[in-house]
Formats: structure tokens, C-alpha cells, sequence
């Protein structure tokens, strides 16, 4: 009796771990899907230019892109590379793929430097006007 | 004879339990993948942002600006460099794309919107009829955002209507 007793308890235990570790595995998946490199590069992408459409000339937005470092860190492009400006449009690259790019209307100077490893500064200025000195 | 059926039934439960660990594993993969492979629609806060930066670049602290109404008249030179004036651009990253973005200001005298006593438009106005459909039923074309508000020009109050439009459906629907 004792022994029949024992080995439901084993077989349940078994099947409890065995249960416990298809969750965490599927967790560990759905964790690792939102941190991917593409996912990243979008909303970091979206999130730069959303930012820069309400920003005044003037204004400095420091962001922190920890996740995005880790990310660029074990796809190996270097952190100050990650984001780039080009006319009206952001790019943000975290794998050695071309990056997203995402445009905003706000017709401003947009410069941006890392500080602290893992912030992004992003410092917003008003255009030069090419071909005449401001009054 | 009742061990025999208790550890067929036993087996038969396992069965069943591996199929529903399959199911729900199916069912996890394709729902993570539905939901991360959609892109992020930022279009209606863009649009909103858009109206916003017009609003503020026309009646900056809710007067109307001297560089839109002057001496009892609007100023054409801003219609014509509307874009400039407000700190606007709209060009394409792409030179083979069309412009994904429009804006219309409408300023009314009267309280009924009817017949605008000055209008500004920039951008693409291609989808402006596209704006009259239902966005939830119709999430592949653009994202429409109406703002109104009030300006008071030495005792006249006029209606400053904002239509404001962002197409971008490549990168915001899947």
C-alpha cells in the first residue's frame, strides 16, 4: 500500500515539474519575442520621432535604451551607432540588417549623443537657414 | 481487471494532456506572433501631434498670430509658406513616395462652419474623402484627426477649424 502510495506521488510530481517547466519555457519565449531586435528598432524608432514632432526647438530628451544596448551588444553594432538622423527620418539599428526607419515632420536640427553607456541624448534645434544670416 | 482499465485510462489522459500541451503551445506561438508581427499604429497620436503643432503655430497664446492676420486681412505669404512658417516639413524619406502627410486650417467668421473665410492646405489631398469612413473598419487607409477651436481678433471671434491627415499604412498596418 505504502509503496502504490508513493509512486502516485512521484508520478504527480513529476508531471507537476514537468508542467511548471513547459509554462517557463513558453514564457521565456514570449519574453524573448518582445525583446527582439525587430520589435525594438520600431518602437524605439516610433517612439524617437513621436517625440521629436512635439518637441520645441531647444528642448534635450534623454532617453534610456538599456534593453536596445543588450540587444546591439549580442548582435555586435556598437551602441553609438544604434541611432542615426538623416534629414526628416530616424533610424534605429540593433542587428546588422539596414535598421527602421521612421520619418517626423517637424522641420528641426536633431543631433544626439550617448552618455552613462546606456542613455541616448537628443538634442532638438532650430534649422539653419542655408544662404542668409538670421537678424 | 480493474488495474488493467485504470492504466489504460491513465495512458489515455496523457494522451489527451499532450495534445492539449500542443494546442496551447500552437495557440501561444500564434498569438505572439500575430501580435508582434503587426506593427505599432502610431498614426492617430502623429495626426494629433500634427494639429497640435498647427494650433500652436497659428494662435500661439491663443491669440491669433500677426504672421496669419494683419490689418483686418489674412496674409497670403503665409498660405503660400505655410510649411516654412510653422516649422513644418513634409518630405518623403523615399523621392519616389508621394507626401504621407495633409493638413487643412479653415477659419470661419460665422458660428455656422460654412464657407471658410480663409483656408490653408498643404500635403497630399488625395485622401481627404477617405476621412469619412469608419477608422476601425478601415484600418488601411489613412488616420483622419479634427481639432476646432476659438480665436478672438479685436472682438471678432472666428472658428479655426484643423483637419490634420497621416497616410504611412506601409509601416503602421500590417
Amino acid at each position: 500500500m505504502r509503496s502504490k502510495r508513493g509512486q502516485i506521488l512521484v508520478e504527480n510530481l513529476i508531471f507537476i515539474i514537468l508542467n511548471l517547466a513547459f509554462l517557463a519555457i513558453m514564457f521565456l519565449f514570449v519574453i524573448k519575442q518582445g525583446a527582439g531586435a525587430t520589435i525594438l528598432e520600431q518602437t524605439y524608432a516610433k517612439q524617437i520621432s513621436l517625440i521629436i514632432d512635439s518637441a520645441q526647438p531647444g528642448a534635450i530628451i534623454k532617453i534610456n535604451m538599456a534593453d536596445a544596448k543588450e540587444v546591439a551588444d549580442e548582435k555586435g553594432v556598437p551602441f553609438v551607432d544604434v541611432v542615426s538622423f538623416n534629414k526628416n527620418s530616424v533610424t534605429v539599428k540593433l542587428s546588422k540588417g539596414g535598421g527602421y526607419t521612421y520619418t517626423f515632420f517637424n522641420n528641426v536640427e536633431v543631433n544626439s549623443y550617448v552618455v552613462e553607456d546606456v542613455f541616448y541624448v537628443i538634442t532638438v534645434d532650430r534649422k539653419m537657414k542655408s544662404g542668409g544670416a538670421t537678424p | 481487471m480493474i488495474l488493467q482499465d485504470k492504466r489504460g485510462e491513465e495512458k489515455m489522459i496523457s494522451i489527451y494532456w499532450f495534445i492539449i500541451l500542443l494546442l496551447v503551445t500552437t495557440g501561444i506561438i500564434v498569438m505572439v506572433n500575430l501580435f508582434y508581427g503587426s506593427p505599432y499604429d502610431v498614426r492617430e497620436i502623429e495626426a494629433n501631434i500634427l494639429a497640435e503643432d498647427v494650433a500652436n503655430c497659428i494662435s500661439p497664446a491663443g491669440n491669433l498670430s500677426s504672421e496669419v492676420y494683419m490689418n483686418g486681412v489674412f496674409r497670403e505669404d503665409f498660405r503660400d509658406f505655410f510649411l516654412e512658417k510653422c516649422n513644418l516639413t513634409f518630405d518623403s524619406s523615399n523621392p519616389f513616395e508621394d507626401t504621407q502627410y495633409y493638413v487643412e486650417v479653415n477659419f470661419y467668421k460665422s458660428i455656422v462652419l460654412k464657407d471658410p473665410d480663409f483656408t490653408i492646405s498643404e500635403g497630399n489631398p488625395n485622401w481627404k474623402p477617405d476621412c469619412e469612413l469608419n477608422p476601425k473598419k478601415h484600418k488601411n487607409l489613412v488616420r483622419c484627426v479634427e481639432k476646432q477651436f476659438y480665436v478672438n481678433v479685436k472682438g471678432d471671434i472666428y472658428t479655426v477649424k484643423i483637419l490634420s491627415m497621416v497616410g504611412k499604412t506601409e509601416q503602421n498596418v500590417k
